[in-house]
């Protein structure tokens, strides 16, 4: 009787790297031998409610194991293959929250899931019960998926661009977006696509802390400095109609939005205390775009 | 006519200097205000969970029956079911079955029990979650009872009464769009439009923390002990993540914010006028257990 993987392997609708075999054993969690896959189109029956995060960032597919040993909840490995090492940075930073455990390129621990990037790949692991064994073996079979994976990737340049903790930048506050769905995941702006977001544009929204008030920053990146204007257009015309020509407003909670355009970039301020607040940050992201100031 | 589009500002405006997120997070109403208000009723009973959580359906059932008593301000439980549902009604109960946390048998037994308690006719009654657009009872129905567990979700910040109606569209994805913000179209659609007589989240055991869609830890749920019952959605979903917002600051012992805002709880006020979505203008009825009622 062929097993799942069997099945799998000789699919040729679901196709994953064939590098990529995660252990089958790992500090005595064995893997029960049955691999899962899922392409685009039967994701949603995997995770009905949240597909489209990774369909946003360019998800190719996903490959489920469980590893199981005795008298411990099973553990589960979802490995997903995005589009580029890009696209598995943006999913892990999506969500990112906990602290570092230094497995992959960058990767988090809490409340018994481990999540990490590598490369092309986005993965997460998680046992189906708690207890500080579970929790060990969850490390375990994430180090090894890790090793597993054998090439790293770039994150995204656009990450570069943000200005860091000197000005107040909150720790795990980045987020790379690829659509303006997730950005309203992240922070509301408007139930409509008004910045024109698409997968041809890339942005990072960050936190920081300016005295005891959050504000953030919406860095975007378009193709080219004509779309970036047709978005500002945009932006401006429904967000902040009321300026009058300006690059600011102070909204009604009585804190001031920040709007510019600079070639292919959109820079936005939202909710700084003061004008000068928001122009430092600012002022300190333009310095870091290509050219400067 | 081009549609308006809903922003920040929009809801900036309406919590008067609060952000956004916060807006589930205001003062609930004190006293009598001239805006619409809505009626939510809260009831905890420290016995309704016995030894591993097991629910004690004597107890739930009579919880029901004062929640929904308080609420149509009846001296009698079944006068209050009467005023809600006739013996006519065909009538779906739209529950949940997450496995990880499914809406409790028992609470689906207690609102049948009731149902055929006023007459309606056993044939004429259904349970069901991802099945109700291949049910007749639901795609029948002249009443619909919306139950299920009070939970974050990955998706749409929380998963309540709102939200629970996602079944009864096929292409469900369409509605995750816009920070979840469709959902309240679908309860404008005739499958459900106007037919929903009574909302129950389960706060018996809410999950107030999560990670991922299938992600579920017992270490983030607690024994609330609670049901929160309304005849508007709207209303209910906002107690119910003002709850969860409470939990999770007292729990972490910081203000942290729901995974994504619950933007469709607002949206579903203002854009598809379904209920209340402002706290200060929702009369909370709190009954019974009050020790660390937190809201």
């Amino acid at each position: 009787m062929s097993t799942v993987a069997e099945i799998a392997r000789g699919e040729e609708k679901v196709k994953m790297s064939r590098e990529i075999f995660p252990p089958s054993e790992v500090g005595g969690w064995k893997w029960d031998g049955k691999e899962m896959r899922y392409n685009s189109k039967t994701l949603f029956s995997y995770i009905d409610g949240a597909a489209e995060l990774y369909l946003a960032y360019g998800f190719q597919n996903l490959a489920v194991r469980r590893f199981e040993k005795s008298n411990q909840p099973p553990i589960l490995l979802e490995l997903y293959e995005m589009a580029s090492s890009e696209d598995a940075y943006g999913v892990f930073s999506f969500e990112h929250q906990d602290e570092a455990v230094g497995i992959g390129q960058g990767s988090e621990f809490g409340g018994g899931l481990l999540r990490f990037w590598k490369g092309k790949y986005f993965v997460s692991i998680y046992a189906e019960g708690e207890g500080a064994e579970t929790e060990s073996g969850i490390l375990k079979v994430g180090r090894a998926a890790a090793n597993s994976i054998p090439a790293v990737g770039p994150e995204p340049k656009l990450v570069g661009f943000i200005p860091g903790k000197d000005l107040g930048l909150v720790d795990k506050s980045l987020r790379y977006l690829k659509s303006h769905v997730l950005l309203n995941q992240r922070f509301f702006i408007a139930h409509q696509n008004i910045l024109n977001l698409s997968r041809k544009t890339e942005a990072v929204l960050a936190q920081y802390l300016q005295g005891e008030q959050k504000t953030q920053l919406l860095l975007i990146r378009y193709p080219d400095s004509k779309e970036a204007a047709d978005a500002y257009r945009s932006f401006m015309k429904v967000y902040l109609p009321d300026v009058r020509g300006m690059d600011r407003a102070r909204t009604e909670d009585r804190k001031w939005t920040f709007a510019r355009q600079r070639n292919e970039f959109i820079l936005i301020v939202f909710g700084a205390p003061t004008e000068a607040d928001a122009e430092v940050l600012l002022k300190a992201t333009e310095e870091k775009l290509p050219g400067g100031r | 006519m081009k549609e308006k589009t809903i922003t920040r500002r929009d809801f900036l405006r309406v919590t008067a200097g609060t952000a956004m997120a916060a807006t589930l997070g205001s003062g609930i109403l004190g006293e009598a205000r001239a805006e619409p208000t809505a009626k939510v009723a809260l009831i905890r009973n420290a016995g309704v969970l016995g030894p591993q959580d097991k629910v004690q359906e004597e107890i739930l059932k009579s919880m029901l029956d004062e929640a929904v008593k308080s609420l149509l301000g009846t001296d009698k439980a079944m006068e209050a079911w009467k005023k809600l549902f006739k013996s006519s009604d065909i009538v779906g109960i739209k529950s949940n079955e997450w496995q990880k946390l499914p809406t409790p048998k028992e609470l689906e037994a207690a609102i049948k029990r009731r149902l055929l308690d006023v007459g309606v006719a056993e044939k004429n009654i259904d349970i069901d979650d991802r099945g109700v657009l291949n049910n007749p009872i639901f795609l029948n129905a002249t009443a619909l009872v919306n139950v299920r567990p009070l939970r974050t979700h990955h998706w749409a910040g929380v998963g309540t009464c709102l939200k629970n109606y996602i079944q009864f569209v096929p292409n469900r994805p369409d509605y995750h769009e816009e920070g979840c913000s469709p959902l309240g179209k679908i309860w404008t659609y005739p499958i459900v439009k106007g037919k929903t007589r009574l909302n129950i989240l389960s706060a018996l055991t809410p999950q107030f923390y999560g990670r991922g869609a299938n992600f579920f830890d017992k270490r983030y749920v607690w024994p609330y002990k609670g049901l929160i019952v309304g005849t508007d959605p709207v209303a209910v979903d906002a107690i119910g993540a003002h709850l969860l917002q409470v939990k999770r600051t007292g729990f972490f012992g910081e203000e942290r914010a729901l995974d994504v805002p619950p933007i469709h709880i607002m949206v579903a006020d203002k854009k598809y006028h379904l209920g209340v979505s402002d706290l200060s203008r929702i009369q909370l009825i709190k009954l019974g257990w009050m020790e660390e009622v937190l809201i």
